[in-house]
């Protein structure tokens, strides 16, 4: 059997002042009923890329999806009829953005705006749509949610905001939900309530959880499955906890050091020499190489492909070659 | 938004009012140049006597501080004093005028809005495409043509190459007994090259700061929210990205009202418009100082109005400003 979602070898391009640069490489995930798929990665390395994709809203152009396949359900995505991708984006796909303090528009109450998502995906009327909106509001844990239905944006905090956009994704139980780093702009005690309450609403509506970040915490809690991904590639994928106590790519390890832990007397923390190269100067090689300790000739020249080498998929020909 | 608010800025716009008031006395009457010559030059010649009797009548023999004081207790009874020129009442011979000034300027505001704003968010929506570019070039050359110029071009087409707009005066002679809806019709009819001329400055750039404005609205993380609910382009477009939009051009529509109505006195020249600009024209050349300041008076007046309206209807559209 297929799982619900399915991202199959998929490559998206973006246009530029370089010439076209290749922002997701042969990239394969998917994510089933109920599951939690964690996509880490740095800034830039492609994993909102990933979820716009899914959404059907990479701005063309510049951006092109240049081959692959998004399937939910089975049902092909890409190439999918404007009208059919609406009708998905906000009901059976969902997602959450990653700045709570911008992603609601500021001259509507949160009221009207959950009201709307309702209304483009239900056959209800204004006022039970509002009603639904309330219900949300009650369910996502905002006190007294029939007053603050009618707040603006502006008169909520940010945690308050991100229950907002949780409740507005969540109002047409989606099949899929999409999370681009939910917590990030949120204090460290708000995430963990936002975490929870993710929690609870996959328990509640059994839907599959995307959750992209950077932050390993967050994995930790949050996912089932983790996909590391670099420079638009995923370069290792296993479960949370495989990939948390045993990482093997390089890059893997590395973002697993650079979690601070409390108790561990360390003076400095560790870090990943060096950034992930611009898009536009990617060579033939590993991505990784030039940050790489374990850097060899042939990881300059050919691209490592993902695949089980020993304990779990991953793309390096350091593993691969079993000198790692 | 709230009552003491509004009675507030009414009562700003009061003292505005009083200042503009004071202002125009003090600068007709730095003028140089006896307005009781002026008046007994109408009559025919004059002797001392009968100037010294005009000065008494007028009473341009008092102190400048009491014709102040006389002059602003007048205008508190809406009286504006009895035009040298004209030897009637000043308020009659701007009552007679003020209507078609008002149809004139207010459709000119409202064309120039409503096309400018339609053409600058078709404009935004591609900013690429062809209509963006139309819209550009349009700006640049409507703005930059005086109304004079654009008034007498239409004339030009309009009077000898096709004749299907009339180019003189708001109503046609012909057409005086006939019923009242063949008369309403008649005056749009004469409207439509005065509105427009006055218009074309403004609609360009209306669109131009619309196309500007929309653009930056569209690339904001709330309209990534819209469309990942589902919504149309067409909602996405006018409903969460205008209202937003709006804002500045609100703005700059409240600010130009000024500059409009002064245009609305070329635009009367060149038209034959029975409005008050011809009235101004007139006054200037005869030194008729009741009348024309009675047209500042109203004029100013019109401003303050079209200012305080343009606060509320930003307080209305957006809810950030109300409460304040």
């Amino acid at each position: 059997m297929s799982a619900l979602l399915e991202i199959d070898d998929l490559r998206v391009t973006f246009g530029t002042r370089y010439g076209e640069v290749t922002a997701l490489d042969s990239v394969s995930l998917h994510v089933d009923a109920g599951e939690t798929l964690g996509v880490v990665g740095e800034s830039g390395c492609g994993k909102s890329i990933t979820a716009l994709s899914v959404m059907g809203l990479i701005p063309q152009p510049p951006g092109k999806i240049a081959g692959g396949s998004i399937r939910l359900n089975g049902e092909e995505l890409i190439g999918a009829n404007p009208a059919r991708l609406r009708g998905l984006r906000g009901g059976d796909v969902a997602m959450i953005f990653q700045e709570p303090m911008t992603s609601l528009n500021p001259v509507f109450t949160v009221g009207d705006q959950i009201a709307e998502a309702i209304m483009l995906h239900q056959n209800v009327d204004k006022a039970q749509a509002l009603k639904d909106a309330i219900a949300l509001l009650d369910r996502v844990g905002i006190p007294s949610p029939d007053a603050r239905a009618r707040d603006y944006p502006h008169q909520l905090s940010g945690g308050m905001r991100q229950r907002v956009m949780i409740a507005m994704a969540v109002s047409c139980r989606p099949k899929v939900l999409i999370a681009d780093e939910p917590t990030t702009a949120l204090d460290v005690t708000v995430q963990a309530q936002i975490f929870d309450l993710l929690n609870e609403i996959q328990r509640d509506f059994g839907a599959a959880i995307v959750l992209i970040t950077h932050d390993m915490g967050a994995i930790s809690e949050m996912a089932d499955r983790v996909a590391v991904m670099y420079a638009g590639r995923v370069i290792e994928e296993a479960s949370a906890d495989d990939v948390l106590d045993y990482p093997q790519h390089p890059y893997a390890r590395g973002l697993i050091d650079c979690i601070p832990a409390l108790g561990r007397d360390d003076h400095r923390l560790a870090e990943i020499p060096g950034v992930v190269p611009p898009l536009h100067l990617l060579g033939a090689g590993c991505a990784f190489a030039e940050r790489c300790a374990h850097k060899q000739d042939r990881c300059g020249l050919e691209k490592p492909l993902l695949a089980a080498h020993g304990h779990h998929p991953v793309a390096c020909h350091g593993i691969e070659e079993g000198r790692i | 938004m709230n009552t003491s608010y509004i009675l507030r800025r009414l009562f700003y716009g009061l003292l505005l009012m009083l200042g503009v008031v004071v202002l125009n006395f003090l600068l007709i009457r730095m003028a140089p140049g006896d307005p009781a010559v002026v008046i007994a030059g109408e009559m025919g010649g004059a002797t001392e006597e009968m100037l010294e009797s005009i000065r008494e009548e007028y009473g341009l023999n008092k102190p400048l501080l009491v014709q102040l004081g006389i002059y602003i207790g007048d205008i508190a009874r809406f009286d504006l004093g009895e035009s040298f020129f004209f030897n009637q009442p000043v308020t009659h011979l701007i009552g007679l005028r003020i209507g078609p000034t008002i149809l004139l300027v207010v459709t000119a505001q409202l064309l120039s809005i409503v096309l400018g704003v339609f053409l600058g968010v078709i404009a935004a929506r591609k900013p690429n495409g062809i209509m963006s570019a139309f819209v550009s070039v349009f700006a640049t050359i409507g703005y930059a043509v005086p109304v004079f110029w654009t008034g007498i071009m239409l004339i030009i087409l309009f009077a000898s190459i096709v004749p299907i707009f009339p180019v003189e005066g708001m109503q046609s002679v012909r057409l005086r007994d006939a019923n009242v809806f063949v008369k309403a019709l008649d005056i749009l009819h004469h409207l439509v090259l005065p509105a427009f001329t006055l218009a074309i400055i403004y609609l360009a750039q209306y669109a131009r700061l619309s196309r500007a404005s929309m653009l930056e609205v569209l690339g904001s993380d709330y309209i990534r929210t819209a469309r990942a609910k589902g919504a149309s382009e067409k909602s996405v477009l006018f409903k969460h990205a205008l209202r937003n939009a709006a804002l500045p051009i609100l703005t700059v529509a409240g600010l130009q009202f000024g500059n409009l109505i002064s245009g609305a006195l070329l635009v009367e020249t060149v038209f034959n418009w029975p409005g008050m600009g011809r009235l101004a024209f007139d006054s200037i050349l005869r030194r008729d100082y009741p009348t024309i300041m009675g047209v500042l008076f109203f004029a100013s007046f019109m401003v303050v109005i079209a200012n305080i309206l343009t606060d509320l209807s930003y307080r209305l559209a957006d809810p950030r400003l109300r409460g304040r």
